[in-house]
């Protein structure tokens, strides 16, 4: 009752000043058009079509970053990203569904001789950090194993305290905790290795690090460029985890990620990877979460 | 509706006309604002329950809503252990919060003096309004170490996400309860103490059994701000894929396990099995308001 009372006063607006404001959000929107306009075709980027994009769901936050951004630089392409999996993507490469497949693995078996093109955008290393409070400095292979399925539950038996170990690992749908599980575990695909049911589950490498940080006698896993003050990355077989040596395949947990083409690629969907391989975007993004192409070709 | 409202105020002149026409346009806004919120719930409903088809079409049901082992890695999705993590904690919590927030309503109402009871309810209404998050980090950061140290388990698990529970359920419990205590007849007081009985025989004998629907309600109210809970239970309670029978197990929640897994769970059966565990949430929402729906029909009915 007392809005309706009230709502005569609102509309009691000069008819003059009315129409003032009227032309002046017209002008203003004239303005703003004209801004638009003039702004895309300046700045229109040397690309323009379309890109398609599927494959690893590992580097699928990493490539829709990209993407985002090679499309504000370039606002005449349109570059479409889907996840999949490798082998999703590169199948769809080969028949020609996709331009670019994203793979957080190598060519295997029959893809070799489907005539791609490997270009290299990122390296990852994963690194088994402890809490500081754990005084074990190195562990064999086969005890990261014995540790990560539930084998061993004590860190007495590796030579530390009589105190349960505290599994922490990522989460079911990782690309770092199916990489771990692969060449950690042992796990395949036919026979599958799982890490012990009772772990803690953290959903990015860094609530893993604080999970860490903050747990005692805990255990976990985490991309290499994670590792700060506050957990302490352990030896696996006597070889710290650094790009020197992954590159070599001295330390065992650590990986290539490609784009693959069919054939040398050409038109935006080159741009595109020179975008994700540019100086910026490899220091910028790429580092947050993986090691930059050129700091591992330096080693 | 509206065209009689305008052939009415006509014969009132322009100005009255003016008026009815706004009255119609009030009213149709207010009506889309309730349309809206009904609209919301079916849309959520709907699209929960589409995407969810995917994962019980190719898990089943009976692997999908009856089973322990979750493994998205071997294509396994049971999710009883969530299931079971969110009755334990939402149990839990209200085994320890109900007698406590019960426990201040009457003392609110029946024993503090004005001027305390007025500090307590202030306390309490501050802590209905601290946000989820700062309380599990506090207990992240607090609980679960002390945990840690008295218990020497990782500190980790079902216990620390009851006490958090507890802590967000209580000014639901505790205001809720205070209400229906205050609602109370004043005549029943009167006239358990003109029989002669002491203050606790009167709380004990008299208040407790006339209040027990609304408290109940207010515990069952309760229950749903424990059931949904999410953000504070996942930092304290291990999120582990295990299902646990130990106070100090780490285990999941439903709302804990879609909030881990969302961020990376690829389209296909993965995403839609967490979408299958909103829809449990759902339900289980669902039942506690006919709960309460339930138990307000029944005072109605004895009164």
């Amino acid at each position: 009752m007392l809005s309706v009372k009230s709502m005569p006063t609102m509309k009691r607006v000069p008819v003059k000043a009315r129409r003032k404001a009227l032309v002046v959000a017209l002008a203003l929107a004239l303005l703003s058009l004209a801004c638009g306009c003039g702004k895309s075709t300046s700045a229109g980027g040397r690309y323009s079509g379309r890109v398609r994009v599927s494959g690893s769901t590992t580097l699928l936050p990493l490539i829709q970053e990209a993407s985002i951004e090679f499309m504000d630089a370039n606002p005449r392409t349109k570059v479409d990203v889907q996840g999949g999996g490798s082998s999703v993507g590169i199948t769809q490469l080969k028949s020609g569904i996709v331009n670019i497949a994203n793979s957080s693995r190598e060519l295997k078996g029959d893809e070799t001789g489907w005539g791609l093109v490997d270009h290299k955008i990122a390296f990852d290393i994963i690194a088994i950090i402890v809490n500081p409070n754990v005084p074990v400095r190195n562990l064999a292979s086969d005890q990261v194993k014995a540790i990560f399925t539930g084998e061993v539950r004590n860190w007495k038996t590796l030579g530390g305290p009589d105190e349960e170990i505290v599994v922490v690992v990522r989460d079911q749908a990782s690309g770092t905790r199916e990489m771990f599980d692969e060449k950690a575990l042992g796990s395949t695909k036919d026979r599958p290795v799982e890490s012990e049911p009772s772990a803690i589950e953290c959903s990015s490498n860094g609530v893993v690090r604080e999970t860490v940080a903050n747990t005692k006698n805990s255990i976990g896993y985490l991309s290499y460029g994670f590792i700060n003050r506050y957990v302490r990355a352990v030896k696996v077989n006597n070889v710290p985890p650094d790009v020197g040596n992954a590159t070599v395949g001295r330390y065992p947990m650590a990986r290539w990620l490609h784009m693959f083409t069919k054939g040398q690629p050409s038109g935006a969907a080159k741009g595109f990877i020179d975008f994700v391989l540019s100086e910026r975007f490899q220091n910028e993004v790429v580092s947050q979460e993986y090691i930059p192409v050129r700091d591992v070709l330096k080693q | 509706m509206s065209v009689r409202n305008g052939g009415a105020a006509g014969a009132l002149g322009a100005k009255g006309a003016a008026f009815a026409d706004r009255e119609y346009w009030v009213r149709l806004v207010m009506f889309a604002c309730a349309a809206i919120s009904i609209l919301a719930i079916l849309v959520i409903f709907l699209f929960i329950f589409r995407e969810s088809l995917p994962a019980i079409r190719d898990v089943g049901i009976g692997n999908l809503f009856f089973s322990t082992n979750y493994n998205p890695q071997t294509g396994h999705y049971g999710m009883l252990g969530f299931i079971w993590g969110t009755l334990l904690t939402t149990f839990g919590a209200m085994v320890l919060g109900a007698p406590l927030g019960i426990g201040t309503a009457i003392f609110l109402d029946q024993i503090a003096p004005e001027r305390t009871a007025q500090v307590v309810r202030r306390g309490i209404e501050l802590l209905a309004g601290i946000p989820s998050v700062v309380i599990g980090w506090f207990g992240l950061i607090l609980l679960v170490p002390f945990l840690a140290r008295v218990t020497g388990t990782a500190g980790y698990g079902v216990f620390a996400a009851v006490l958090v529970l507890v802590v967000m359920a209580l000014p639901t419990i505790t205001t809720l309860s205070a209400e229906t205590m205050k609602s109370l007849p004043q005549e029943l007081k009167e006239a358990s103490a003109a029989m002669g009985a002491t203050r606790w025989q009167t709380i004990y004998k008299v208040l407790l059994p006339s209040a027990r629907d609304g408290l109940l309600i207010a515990v069952i109210l309760g229950m749903g701000r424990a059931i949904g809970e999410t953000m504070a239970v996942q930092m304290v309670i291990g999120n582990s894929r295990a299902i646990t029978f130990s106070l100090f197990g780490r285990t999941s929640t439903l709302t804990t396990r879609i909030v881990t897994d969302m961020a990376e769970a690829p389209p296909g059966d993965h995403r839609s099995a967490l979408f299958a565990m909103a829809l449990v949430l759902l339900l289980l929402a669902m039942l506690l308001i006919l709960i309460i729906r339930f138990v307000s029909r029944e005072r109605k009915l004895a009164a």
